[in-house]
């Protein structure tokens, strides 16, 4: 059984975006993954309403296969919090995303650790885009790790192209920090970090559907990994991880 | 059936290695048919060993191989000394440029005689594309602009970005420079490639490796599971490749 750890759904005509659920499905079911955590491209709150709803109703239009995330933009303050918590509570939604680029603050700054603390306290984890782009990097994301111990890091990308071993060396350094394998090129980059830090730190996902989730699965295939390694990075990482979230 | 635009064989500075023998294993292994080979950037500074390296080959395998030519345009009348001796000499047929790890920009202006001498004897250029400073698309587009007779082939898409946030300047290089063609290493994401074939056409994109340093298994898989139909991803796969670098047809494995 595979879980996918970061896909994308969203409908959003003045972004040019058009992405609804379905298009995920359909590329999970060529893949075989069973389940995937769905998330916007917007950012809640924000112009449009009706964000964390989109992720809601596409969960509960496919709930054998989809998992929300709620991808939310911390310059809102306490309306961000608050309406992340409404997101996990009333939503049931399983983890937070965070795209520094899209809001375009660093990723420990003082609103951001508030929404991390608040999604430590629920135990859920916090879905990091972590690249080669300004407030992406791993160790300006590893700043917030160090800020908040409890909370679990995922590192979307780890690294990207340039900063894999940056996403590594922060992984190593500080144990709340958790990788995720989608859309980095390099096959031998999951071995080594399964190495250096364990398979229980790495989680498979696609980034889907603007990156093939058939061809993601295939990248963990070729690392080179055990059946048992595997395992872990494909479904029981995730599947303990979101075992601890309390709504 | 891949043919591989863009092959390393060598030892580079940056801790990759790839034997001939190496290469040809893991195109068996894959039924990649021929490639295209590039010198990487060796520990000492100079690239005509690596040249006649890539032209001995060729030489082995002139069924399965073709090669061009790696210079460092920083070194002026030296390199395109190397450049003329490569292509008269060695028998290679085309240049491989990349601005990242010889530290230009792809439009500088000491790039445009290397481009001029491609341009006199109707060949490519391949070149490392997407690169933080060095080969930003604008500046693949830059250079593409001012030779619209040299086919240029630039690498992962010509733009290097795990947001995205350059795929509109890739796009947008590529619909105004039709003497641009983008290699599919590496690329973020795979539905760029998918789209750059539905608008532009299956003639703008090549398969390529970049292997070692990528994975030429994985690589092949890209295209091998694109959501496009047999036809284009013959074209795209291989055909492209051979038809713009002259390849002989192969003989069986």
């Amino acid at each position: 059984m595979i879980i996918d750890s970061h896909t994308h759904a969203d409908e959003a005509p003045g972004f040019g975006w058009f992405d609804p659920p379905e298009t995920i499905i359909r590329l999970l079911d060529e893949a075989q993954i069973e389940q995937a955590i769905v998330m916007t491209y917007r950012d809640a709150p924000g112009p449009e309403e009706g964000v964390i709803e989109y992720i809601a109703e596409a969960v509960q239009r496919y709930p054998d296969r989809l998992i929300g995330y709620a991808r939310m933009n911390p310059r809102y303050g306490d309306e961000a919090v608050e309406l992340f918590d409404r997101a996990i509570r009333d939503y049931k939604m399983k983890g937070l995303k965070l795209h520094p680029v899209s809001y375009v603050m660093h990723p420990a700054s003082e609103p951001t650790l508030a929404l991390i603390r608040h999604a430590a306290s629920l135990g859920a984890p916090i879905l990091f885009h972590c690249g080669d782009e300004e407030f992406t990097l791993p160790l300006q994301i590893a700043e917030a790790a160090a800020a908040v111990p409890d909370a679990t890091i995922i590192l979307g990308h780890m690294g990207g192209y340039f900063h894999v071993r940056d996403a590594i060396r922060v992984a190593k350094r500080f144990p709340n920090i958790v990788l995720e394998t989608s859309a980095m090129p390099y096959p031998r980059m999951l071995k080594e970090a399964v190495d250096a830090l364990g398979a229980e730190r790495i989680l498979f996902a696609s980034d889907g559907p603007g990156c093939d989730p058939t061809l993601e699965v295939e990248k963990v295939r070729r690392a080179g990994l055990s059946p048992d390694q595997e395992e872990l990075l494909f479904r029981g990482n995730i599947h303990r991880i979101l075992g601890g979230v309390i709504h | 059936m891949l043919i591989d635009a863009h092959a390393h064989v060598g030892d580079s500075l940056f801790g990759v290695r790839q034997s001939v023998e190496d290469l040809l294993a893991s195109m068996a292994e894959h039924d990649i048919v021929q490639a295209v080979l590039v010198p990487l950037r060796p520990s000492g500074y100079h690239l005509e060993p690596e040249n006649d390296r890539i032209a001995a080959a060729v030489q082995a395998h002139p069924d399965r191989f073709a090669g061009f030519a790696r210079v460092d345009p920083w070194q002026g009348e030296a390199a395109l000394r190397e450049l003329r001796r490569a292509l008269d000499n060695l028998g290679l047929i085309g240049l491989y440029l990349h601005p990242f790890e010889e530290q230009f920009a792809a439009n500088d202006e000491i790039v445009f005689p290397f481009v001029d001498l491609l341009r006199d004897r109707g060949l490519p250029l391949l070149l490392a594309g997407g690169y933080p400073v060095f080969s930003h698309p604008s500046q693949i587009g830059d250079l593409a602009r001012q030779f619209p007779d040299v086919t240029i082939i630039a690498t992962h898409g010509g733009q290097i970005n795990i947001s995205g946030l350059l795929l509109a300047d890739a796009t947008r290089m590529l619909r105004a420079n039709p003497n641009v063609i983008m290699e599919t290493s590496g690329i973020y994401r795979e539905d760029f490639i998918e789209d750059t074939v539905n608008e532009l056409g299956a003639d703008r994109v090549v398969f390529g490796s970049n292997a070692p340093y990528m994975d030429q298994g994985f690589e092949a898989a890209r295209i091998r599971l694109a959501h496009l139909d047999e036809a284009t991803k013959d074209a795209i796969g291989g055909q492209n490749i051979r038809r713009l670098c002259r390849l002989p047809a192969p003989s069986p494995t």
